[in-house]
């Protein structure tokens, strides 16, 4: 049997990090593989397209509620194609903390004995920034050892994802922890491609693919499904397909080399701005 | 590049719960781990009013962690207020709460109403150490307590001297100067120790004005009192430690009280006659003992390190060789600390060294040639240092292991005597 590959998807808050990873995810399952997806944000919606809906009661909530001795599935459920659905949870916005959260849920996870043989992937759909060691927990202890970045051409996202590397370097000089590539989430920004292609090169890692725009993804969204379950026909369930298929086979894994502020906005008006800097208007 | 402290001689800011128990019937609120007070509670007795072992604490956990403690610490509050008859509450937040981010005090807000005082403050160990969290105790106090009042007491005036526990002698010490100033006629008023509580804090704003005798420590809080209640203050930086300095002592706060000079002189007059009587009949042991020999060093916070260092200079005409300042003095008082030492009699000036790690201390002591039997007056780290130099060693500053102190003190008249005693009993005892 293949040995399990558990993966963290990082990137800027809002870019898509929970509706590319259950896509994915669903479109891992149509290949036959086991997964279990652990979503590492306060918010819970990183398996809600997996189980069609919020239906999950959330790590950090049955521990509050019921305390710490707990059966594993009264906090993992299972979702489309049979994988598993777990959320971390968090406190209340405004109180506690969120990043000693993730880390006692996923210890947590741990003693349950949530990890089982017969799992072929691990996902950890982690929040926007790593704000603080907490949120580095999955990439920590040799957990995650692969990363995937999900961004786009727009600044703020490439910004998060350069930042996003220079955690992922710390980490890699201690632990086995790598950078897997770039998913750009497509937001249709003017030569996205090709940004983001330079983008990836200039942070040592690849472009795994890119993931076009198209509005069934919302629609999806709407009815609770992944892409896949909702049309599996569509062009846009293949891409999703193509992405799965792309994380299967990769195997190219890189220590990153993330750039300073001045390099990155010189890629951004290279690729990005330099064509409409000049007829800027408001 | 993190550093290696050797045995540094104070605790962390929460070691105020030691502040909060010098005040008879207050008492201290943890909202901390439950090991953080267990390894700082000692040399602060094990019984009265309440015992210092026993206190409220939230003890919290990882899950308060996550979730926040606000809760826990809440009922832990509306408990204490139950079950526990004191005058005033304190509330001292630990390490844990303030990295998460417990809203403290919003907690303690909504206990306005109760019928005791409950205040909280801020005592993080990552704030400093307990030099700071006493100033953090006694803000607290001045910030959500005292109101300012138009009426004042003729005479009265608020006491501060350094922390009570830290400093050994401080039960003593306070009171020996309350009872020099009552001797010229002012009224003193001091919050600590026995029959000293919440009465005495009610009579803060009603005094003419503080007077701290302390080199930095509360000198912040003087400043906030002054902007608060409109009271002024007088600072005087130096522990009166016999008859050179307290008479200085008493003229300067005589004269900033406005009482009249003659009183103060008949005060000064008689201690001073009494005084000088007792050197004058040991002047031999004093004169031609060869074991105290000329050089010495005091390793302690700033109030002993001065205070001492300007006795034994200007009392007894011993040469000072460098002076250990171990409170980890902030930055922004170290000059004028510093230059307080180089105010000394006969043309003497003292090298005051700001320094927390022990080893670099006992290096420098041993580097240096004190011409003869160093004295060196210090924590009980200094002990087996000393002995090893073949030096005279007295157990003045924190950590004590070889003194039991109840309310001895070396502040005055008196104090000075005492000191004297101690130290010439160290030289006695060596040869018989």
């Amino acid at each position: 049997m293949a040995e399990l590959r558990q993966i963290a998807i990082y990137g800027k808050g809002g870019i898509g990090k929970s509706t590319t990873t259950q896509n994915l995810t669903a479109g891992l399952v149509e290949h036959g593989k086991k997964v279990m997806v652990v979503g590492c944000d306060p918010k819970a919606d990183s398996t809600r397209l997996l189980l069609g809906g919020l239906a999950q009661k959330t790590v950090l909530d049955t521990i509050r509620d019921e305390g710490e001795d707990i059966e594993l599935s009264r906090i993992m459920r299972e979702g489309y194609g049979g994988t598993r659905c777990v959320e971390s949870g968090g406190p209340e916005p405004g109180v506690g903390c969120a990043g000693r959260g993730i880390i006692t849920s996923i210890n947590m996870l741990e003693n349950l004995g949530a990890y089982t043989d017969d799992l072929d992937y691990v996902f950890y759909d982690v929040l926007g920034d790593v704000v603080c060691g907490g949120f580095a927990m999955p990439i920590r202890e040799g957990k995650a050892k692969e990363i995937y970045i999900v961004a786009s051409g727009e600044m703020m996202a490439l910004y998060a994802a350069n930042n996003i590397a220079k955690g992922i370097k710390r980490y890699a000089k201690t632990g086995g922890v790598r950078l897997g590539g770039i998913i750009c989430n497509s937001r249709n920004v003017d030569r996205e491609l090709d940004l983001l292609r330079a983008f990836s090169k200039e942070l040592g890692t690849q472009l795994l693919y890119f993931v076009p725009r198209d509005n069934i993804v919302q629609r999806a969204e709407i009815n609770k499904k992944t892409v896949i379950e909702y049309k599996p026909d569509s062009n846009q369930a293949q891409e999703y397909r193509n992405l799965a298929q792309a994380v299967i086979d990769n195997t190219k894994f890189d220590i990153p080399t993330p750039m300073t502020q001045e390099r990155l906005e010189e890629i951004l008006l290279e690729f990005g701005l330099m064509d409409s800097a000049d007829d800027y208007h408001i | 590049m993190a550093k290696l402290l050797d045995k540094q001689r104070y605790k962390c800011a929460l070691g105020a719960m030691q502040t909060v128990q010098a005040i008879t019937r207050a008492i201290p609120i943890l909202h901390s781990g439950p090991g953080c007070a267990q390894k700082l509670s000692d040399s602060t007795g094990s019984s009265g009013y309440f015992s210092p072992n026993i206190f409220p604490c939230t003890s919290i956990n990882e899950k308060d962690v996550v979730f926040g403690g606000v809760k826990k610490l809440e009922t832990t509050i509306e408990n204490a207020l139950k079950v526990i008859d004191a005058d005033l509450y304190v509330v001292l937040t630990g390490c844990i709460p303030e990295i998460v981010g417990d809203d403290t005090g919003e907690v303690v807000s909504r206990f306005a109403d109760a019928e005791k005082p409950v205040i909280y403050a801020s005592t993080a160990g990552f704030k400093g150490n307990n030099y700071i969290g006493h100033e953090q105790v006694i803000g607290a106090i001045i910030d959500q307590y005292l109101e300012k009042s138009e009426k004042k007491e003729k005479g009265l005036v608020n006491l501060w001297a350094d922390v009570p526990y830290q400093d050994l002698f401080w039960l003593g010490n306070i009171r020996e100067l309350e009872k020099l100033l009552a001797e010229i006629g002012l009224t003193p008023n001091t919050i600590f120790g026995y029959n000293r509580g919440i009465e005495q804090i009610n009579k803060i704003p009603k005094a003419e004005f503080n007077l701290l005798v302390s080199p930095w420590v509360s000198l912040s809080n003087m400043k906030k009192m002054e902007k608060k209640l409109g009271i002024p203050y007088l600072h005087y930086p130096t522990l009166p430690i016999g008859a050179f300095e307290t008479s200085r002592f008493l003229r300067e706060v005589g004269e900033f009280a406005g009482v009249e000079e003659k009183k103060v002189e008949s005060v000064i007059n008689e201690h001073e006659n009494y005084y000088y009587y007792l050197i004058e009949r040991y002047a031999d042991l004093f004169l031609e003992n060869r074991v105290i020999n000329k050089q010495f060093s005091v390793v302690a916070d700033a109030q002993y390190a001065l205070g001492i260092t300007k006795f034994l200079a200007n009392d007894l005409g011993l040469v000072p060789a460098k002076q250990f300042i171990v409170d980890d003095t902030p930055k922004q008082y170290r000059e004028t600390v510093a230059e307080e030492f180089k105010k000394l009699n006969y043309g003497l000036e003292a090298e005051a060294v700001f320094e927390t790690d022990s080893y670099k201390i006992h290096e420098q002591i041993k580097e240096h040639d004190y011409h003869g039997y160093p004295l060196i007056l210090g924590s009980y780290y200094e002990k087996e240092l000393t002995e090893s130099l073949k030096g005279n060693y007295l157990n003045i500053s924190w950590p004590v292991q070889d003194k039991v102190v109840l309310d001895d003190f070396y502040a005055g008249y008196t104090g000075g005597i005492r000191l004297i005693e101690d130290i010439y009993t160290v030289a006695v005892q060596r040869f018989n």
